[in-house]
């Protein structure tokens, strides 16, 4: 991570002191327990995020029956899986996966409100609420993809997905070559929101060795 | 549609002024206490001790206070140190500690544990 900001060192040294000490006193008071704040954090750091939808995508890269099991109904398929309780519930249960394949890309996009397939991407980055971007994203989506850096040839069809409050989409991303002796683990290490999203490619590089 | 409140407080600031910093589709910290500030707020409006709807305006006037006395592109800001604010303020208004609890205990600094304020040590 690159340091894009210096922090005073005083001022950081007071507000950590604050922090702990407030968290110090709630518990002696009995207000909260020892693992309230921690249980908290745990939603978003391991229940819901985007490590599902990375453990989603690369199941189906390796297994061509659970693929097919999960376009045909991706909620029935996910539950197949070992992930945390709630994939299916709450909102989880509108969610509908299309998958890139050769000629055609697909991209999700929210014109009407916000919806995003939070158990499997986690937290949309500010730019999908950004009204610009979804009434462009529709408009030209050749040229908005080019913005984030992916060049798609002309011969390639782009499907642009609508989320909905009944339906969520995201995208299975193509495996990328050269991953052949990857093991799932190390294949989910690859998928990002964004290769969910339909703006990235998935490239084995990511990994970062 | 059930929706748990972890989901239902994060959603609730998205786009707007007061939207935490993320990246890759998680929480993004820059440094442990700004985590355990988060979770701090976040747990105490689950267990009800105040209404996420409260804390969220607390954060927007403190961040409008900031940008009232700074330049907009002062380097100083800091989102974390606003939400801490904001987190104080609520903590104070909901009666959760006793008057001067928190500044008693800070004066001994977290380096100098006490009987009165046996702060954890650094982790």
């Amino acid at each position: 991570m690159t340091k894009r900001f210096e922090y005073s060192p005083q001022r950081e040294a007071e507000s950590e002191a604050k922090v702990k000490a407030l968290e110090h006193l709630l518990i002696e008071k009995g207000v909260i327990g020892k693992n309230t704040v921690d249980q908290a954090l745990g939603y978003f750091e391991s229940v819901m995020g985007p490590f599902n939808g990375a453990k989603i995508v690369a199941r189906a890269w390796l297994d061509p029956a659970f693929k097919q099991r999960l376009l045909d109904d991706t909620p029935a398929a996910i539950a197949e899986l070992e992930l945390p309780s709630g994939m299916a519930g709450a909102e989880g249960e509108h969610l509908k996966i299309v998958a890139n394949e050769p000629g055609v890309h697909n991209l999700i996009v929210c014109t009407l409100c916000s919806c995003y397939p939070w158990p499997t991407l986690g937290l949309p980055p500010y730019w999908y609420k950004d009204p610009t971007f979804r009434a462009r994203a529709v408009r030209e989506p050749r040229q908005v993809l080019r913005e984030f850096g992916l060049q798609l040839d002309d011969s390639i069809e782009i499907r642009i997905w609508d989320s909905s409050a009944q339906i969520r989409w995201f995208v299975l991303p193509e495996r990328p070559v050269g991953t052949d002796d990857y093991s799932e683990e190390e294949l989910a290490k690859l998928v990002t929101p964004e290769a969910m999203m339909g703006v990235a490619r998935v490239v084995a590089a990511a990994a970062g060795g | 549609m059930q929706t748990c409140f972890e989901h239902f407080a994060a959603t609730s600031m998205l786009g707007c002024e007061d939207a935490p910093p993320r990246a890759n589709g998680s929480l993004a910290f820059a440094r442990p206490w700004e985590r355990r500030a988060f979770g701090l707020a976040l747990a105490l409006a689950k267990e009800g001790y105040f209404e996420w709807e409260d804390f969220r305006q607390a954060l927007i006037a403190s961040i409008a206070g900031w940008e009232r006395s700074h330049a907009e592109d002062d380097p100083s800001w800091d989102y974390y140190q606003r939400w801490l604010e904001a987190l104080l303020g609520v903590v104070e208004r909901a009666g959760l500690l006793d008057a001067g609890a928190l500044e008693a205990c800070l004066r001994w600094g977290p380096q100098a544990p006490t009987a009165e304020c046996p702060l954890p040590n650094a982790d």
